[in-house]
């Protein structure tokens, strides 16, 4: 097919007028049935390189995609075109997904997205083999590569598939950030010839800014005060999630429009964030790193960082979102030399010790486990089940094995042992990364030839689109006024208990503080393990405050604390404080059945359930029936004993049962 | 000779099960392009459809099946990846780690193009013996797997088994109570054998069991497929013992499918009081033993010659042929030399005229004898193949 006959079909069935060189360029490879390694920026038309052949070919193309967000959103804008997309994907209702596959094999459908773990299913894997393939596409291909910013297991999975393809097969990697080593690492691993097309990453519309304070309270006032004056709509990044819970709080607080998105929602809630976003229904969405936006919106004016990225790439990836339209965009980035602190955690941290990889190797060699099973035998905590279990996939120590419906992880005889110097180079290069990180912040030339230059993409080009090349400098400035209000917004703020489920009258309850932050954490301590007698007061006076914010002037019939594992009477002497301020009655009834140990000796929250699990009873059942309840006790971890206690007192006939603890910790199972 | 490259998988799976080809045709077309024109399996699927008509006599129809084989290797890509990343692997016939035993019993006629396999590849090459019998045996047919089981593991020889009831269940667990070897060969694709490897996954990853199937990695169980195993059970075994039979059904068929291809079957002698058809076995030509495995020689040796000869009336003429065509596998033989290897009760006159009619054989002369040679057969390809 000549360029001229393709660009004809393209304005037919794209409305589109004609073809970047680059893309014709990888298009006509593709029809020629090549293997080809797309780099270019966000914004350039990667989609069309795949998305045109795909109309063009007989069969069915697959597209291996990270990001449910983009697949739907890419189907949306396909289906308005008229052609046949669908995506399989882990939020649509297993019918849903059967009647793709059976429109898939009856070649009804041109275009199917798949996430990379759908190679894990078996019912996909019986439909392949009816299917029409006539291209197979990996997008976001930098999740191959541990050199990545983004390195995901199951793509490793889709390497291998790609090289079982038969000859003659095209197959196309995109991606929009690969420096050159994740090019090379890339290009490498699916090997077969695969050409390389890389184009410039330099985005001239962007306006960078660095912003360097010296507390987390300039960063909160600097953004209440001046998101609102940003042009249009935008994101703003927090390091954790318990960050965006609290800048989503401080915003509703000064009634900025905001919505807080994060990897806890549920997909519907999801769902509906994205398609606000789209019409531009909040100011600012506020949402972790941890979660991959792939949304194409044109439009974004704004990506405000309250917390360094771990790298370069990391960055140039999260902001890459903005201005795809190529109107001005403004990104700022708040650095306080204590933020790096976090991305070495993650880092450092980010490997669990030699002796729990051991440790699972050795539980592994002795039995076929479940993640689960693993879990409970080696009392670790999930995601470090996970990193562990990728690393022995990858190092090709253990392996995921179906059985029946379930995954499980085999042993795999003479294999090699424990390779940890990789993990070094790995750490190495990550803080040399974050490093570099660093250096962007500090340096003085431009921000966009930094980047640039990071990413492998040497360009002459002079730039004058940041703070250090001709925009002016943003500073915070903090005045008594602003530090009022967010003085105010603190003691109003009260962190939610999640507890709510279909089987319990238990409500969501909260808690006077998070454990770690102001002074609460170093009370409970003291009292706890330090012989420092009774919680003191102001943990009183704060709860009572939680209470009335959360559950105003309702009255309770009753009030119950969690018996002790070994702090003796410590919550009991509170929970009677609380009851004679509050004047609700107490009983002492709620006990142990069974003896149980501390739940923080449990990494994960299958032993914790394990630990609690009917271990609860209340001595004078009548006592309970019919009545509201209100559940106290000193510290709430992964919400395991309050949803024990709950189901039980539901059994006993409770009409509500409202938790409120002195702190949460942060963490528990998920960073 | 050459290992699998990972790649070849997704042709190997397609060229080992086209429909209704059949053992021989696929293997005479490896004999083809793997030893004679020295081409991969990769390249052989890259040919045109004339150079398959014209180079290797490929007839429209199999041009057809080929032609839907190549179409569906895409979809073989998904099926291999899940398959090599689950630990099975694909041996195809081409390799050397394929079983020699398996080979030499089967020939070019039976032997499966591929085997798919999980465990410890190394007891293919072990001495090996098999013990089969009935799903409902009874308590001395089991004491005897058991004590046969017991005896191989003492000489290191590899239990191959064929995980039915009975007989087969109790020769895989004690050749495993016995820290002896085994092999397992499954009447369902390899990869729908799941909760088996959950329970035999400390011998597999220790090395003492080997999961071998031949069908289709997906296919799921089947009648036929039971008994299309029997015969890899027998081919894989060095000796064949059977612990005890019905006069029909899987055991009996199989044991009677050997002694037509000349296996040397060993049969536990029944008590007088025993209701199975072990004694006819012996009778058709299967070497009675004791409980320890040891051969009975009294009174047998008479009636064994009598009854092992075939009577080709009696069978229909496709297995006959086929019957033929393996026997001339190795090399020409005169049709005296071809009556004794197939202990057919014809005369050498009747078998020449047989064999005249017969269009996949060819004469050929050699110092005033008549040599029957399989059509287009050279002696080479097969020697290379089936050593």
């Amino acid at each position: 097919m000549t360029r001229e006959e393709a660009e004809a079909i393209l304005q037919r069935t794209f409305e589109l007028p004609k073809f970047y060189d680059e893309q014709w360029l990888t298009i006509d490879k593709i029809l020629k049935g090549e293997k080809v390694l797309l780099i270019e920026k966000t914004g350039f038309g990667k989609s069309l390189c795949f998305q045109f052949p795909a109309t063009v070919f007989n069969g069915v193309t697959v597209i291996f995609s990270p990001l449910i967000a983009l697949m739907r959103d890419q189907v949306k804008k396909l289906k308005a075109l008229g052609i046949a997309a669908e995506c399989i994907n882990s939020e649509q209702t297993s019918e849903e997904n059967t009647q793709i596959i059976n429109d898939a094999k009856q070649g009804k459908i041109k275009i199917l997205y798949i996430a990379p773990e759908r190679q894990e299913n078996s019912e996909w894997i019986e439909a392949t083999r009816q299917m029409n393939l006539s291209m197979v596409v990996v997008d976001e291909a930098h999740c191959i590569s541990v050199w990545g910013h983004d390195f995901r297991p199951a793509f490793k999975r889709i390497i291998n598939l790609v090289k079982l393809l038969p000859k003659g097969l095209p197959v196309l990697a995109t991606t929009a950030t690969a420096t050159k080593r994740v090019e090379l690492d890339l290009a490498q691993q699916i090997g077969d010839n695969i050409v390389t097309v890389r184009g410039n990453l330099m985005r001239d519309n962007f306006k960078l800014f660095v912003v360097k304070v010296s507390s987390e309270d300039e960063k909160l006032i600097w953004v209440g005060k001046n998101v609102n004056s940003l042009p249009g709509s935008g994101i703003l990044y927090t390091g954790t999630r318990i960050d965006t819970e609290i800048y989503s709080k401080w915003f509703e607080n000064l009634k900025i429009s905001s919505v807080a998105y994060s990897a806890g929602l549920d997909a519907d809630s999801r769902i509906d964030i994205e398609n606000g976003l789209m019409a531009n229904k909040w100011k600012c969405i506020i949402s972790t790193n941890a979660l991959g936006m792939g949304i194409d919106k044109p439009d974004i004016r704004f990506i405000i960082h309250t917390q360094i990225p771990q790298s370069p790439i990391h960055y140039y990836q999260e902001i890459g979102r903005a201005g795809r339209d190529g109107q001005p965009c403004y990104l700022i980035l708040f650095y306080n030399p204590k933020d790096r602190k976090l991305p070495e955690a993650f880092i450092e941290g980010g490997r669990p010790s030699i002796t729990k990889y051991e440790k699972v190797i050795t539980t592994i060699k002795s039995e076929l486990l479940g993640e689960r099973d693993l879990m409970k035998r080696t009392n670790l905590k999930q995601n470090q089940i996970r990193v562990i279990k990728a690393d022995l996939i990858e190092q090709g120590i253990i392996r995921e094995v179906i059985i029946g419906r379930s995954k499980m992880y085999e042993f795999i005889p003479n294999s090699q042992l424990l390779n940890t110097k990789a993990f070094e180079e790995l750490r190495n290069a990550k803080l040399s990364d974050l490093e570099s990180m660093i250096a962007y912040v500090e340096t003085d030339g431009s921000r966009m030839k930094f980047l640039c230059d990071y990413l492998g993409d040497n360009s002459n080009h002079t730039f004058t689109n940041c703070d250090n090349t001709g925009e002016k400098k943003i500073s915070v400035n903090v005045t008594p006024e602003w530090t009022e209000k967010l003085q105010n917004f603190r003691e109003e703020y009260f962190p939610k208990l999640e507890v709510e489920s279909k089987d319990s009258r238990i409500v969501n309850g909260v808690a006077a503080s998070y454990y770690g932050f102001s002074n609460v954490g170093a009370a409970l301590h003291r009292s706890k393990y330090e012989q420092g007698g009774d919680f003191p007061d102001f943990l009183l006076k704060l709860v009572l405050k939680a209470f009335r914010k959360n559950f105003g002037q309702e009255k309770f019939d009753l009030v119950v604390y969690v018996p002790p594992t070994s702090s003796g009477d410590l919550v009991k002497n509170f929970a009677v404080k609380v009851s004679q301020v509050l004047e609700f009655p107490i009983s002492h009834n709620l006990t142990k059945s069974r003896v149980t140990k501390e739940q923080k000796v449990f990494e994960n929250r299958f032993l914790k359930s394990d630990n609690v699990s009917g271990a609860f009873t209340f001595t004078t059942p009548n006592d309970i029936n019919g009545k509201s309840i209100l559940l106290i006790d000193d510290i709430f971890d992964s919400g395991a004993t309050m949803k024990e206690i709950g189901r039980m007192l539901t059994n006993f006939g409770a009409i509500k049962i409202a938790p409120i603890v002195i702190a949460r910790t942060v963490g528990g199972d998920i960073v | 000779m050459y290992n699998l490259k990972k790649e070849e998988a997704t042709y190997w799976i397609a060229l080992a099960h086209l429909p209704r080809w059949g053992h021989l045709k696929i293997n005479n077309l490896i004999i083809k392009f793997y030893h004679e024109n020295k081409i991969s399996i990769e390249e052989f699927f890259q040919l045109d459809e004339n150079e398959w008509k014209n180079q290797y006599q490929l007839d429209e129809k199999q041009v057809v099946d080929l032609q839907q084989a190549k179409s569906e290797l895409a979809s073989n890509a998904f099926l291999a990846e899940s398959f090599f990343s689950q630990g099975f692997e694909i041996i195809p016939i081409t390799s050397p780690e394929y079983s020699k035993t398996l080979k030499g019993n089967l020939k070019t006629a039976h032997a499966p193009a591929v085997l798919y396999v999980k465990g410890k590849k190394e007891l293919l090459e072990e001495k090996s013996i098999a013990i089969v019998g009935s799903r409902d045996a009874s308590e001395t047919a089991l004491r005897f797997t058991d004590n046969i089981a017991k005896l191989a593991g003492k000489e290191f020889k590899v239990v191959v088994s064929g995980f039915a009831k009975g007989v087969d269940k109790q020769a895989l667990d004690s050749a495993i109570n016995y820290k002896g070897q085994s092999v397992i060969v499954l009447p369902q694709g390899i990869m729908t054998f799941g909760s088996g490897f959950q329970n035999y996954y400390k011998q597999i990853i220790d090395g003492d069991v080997l999961v071998l199937s031949t069908f289709f990695p997906k296919a799921p169980w089947k009648a036929e497929l039971a008994m299309a195993r029997n015969p890899i059970i027998y081919g894989l075994a060095d000796e064949i013992y059977v612990a005890e039979s019905a006069e029909k059904g899987g055991t009996w068929s199989g044991v009677v499918d050997g002694l037509r291809k000349g296996r040397k079957i060993y049969v536990r002698k029944p008590e007088s009081d025993e209701k199975n058809a072990n004694n006819i076995l012996i009778q058709k030509g299967a070497l009675p033993v004791d409980f320890n495995g040891i051969e009975l020689h009294e009174n047998f040796s008479a009636t064994n010659t009598d009854h092992t000869s075939i009577d080709p009336e009696a069978t229909d003429n496709e297995s006959l042929d086929t019957i033929i065509r393996a026997s001339l596998n190795e090399r020409p033989l005169s049709a005296k030399e071809l009556l004794v290897k197939l202990n057919f009760s014809w005369s050498t006159q009747k078998l020449n005229s047989y064999l005249k009619q017969l269009d996949f054989v060819e004469v050929v002369k050699e110092k005033n004898i008549n040599l029957y040679k399989l059509k287009g057969a050279t002696e080479t390809t097969q020697t290379t193949l089936f050593v």
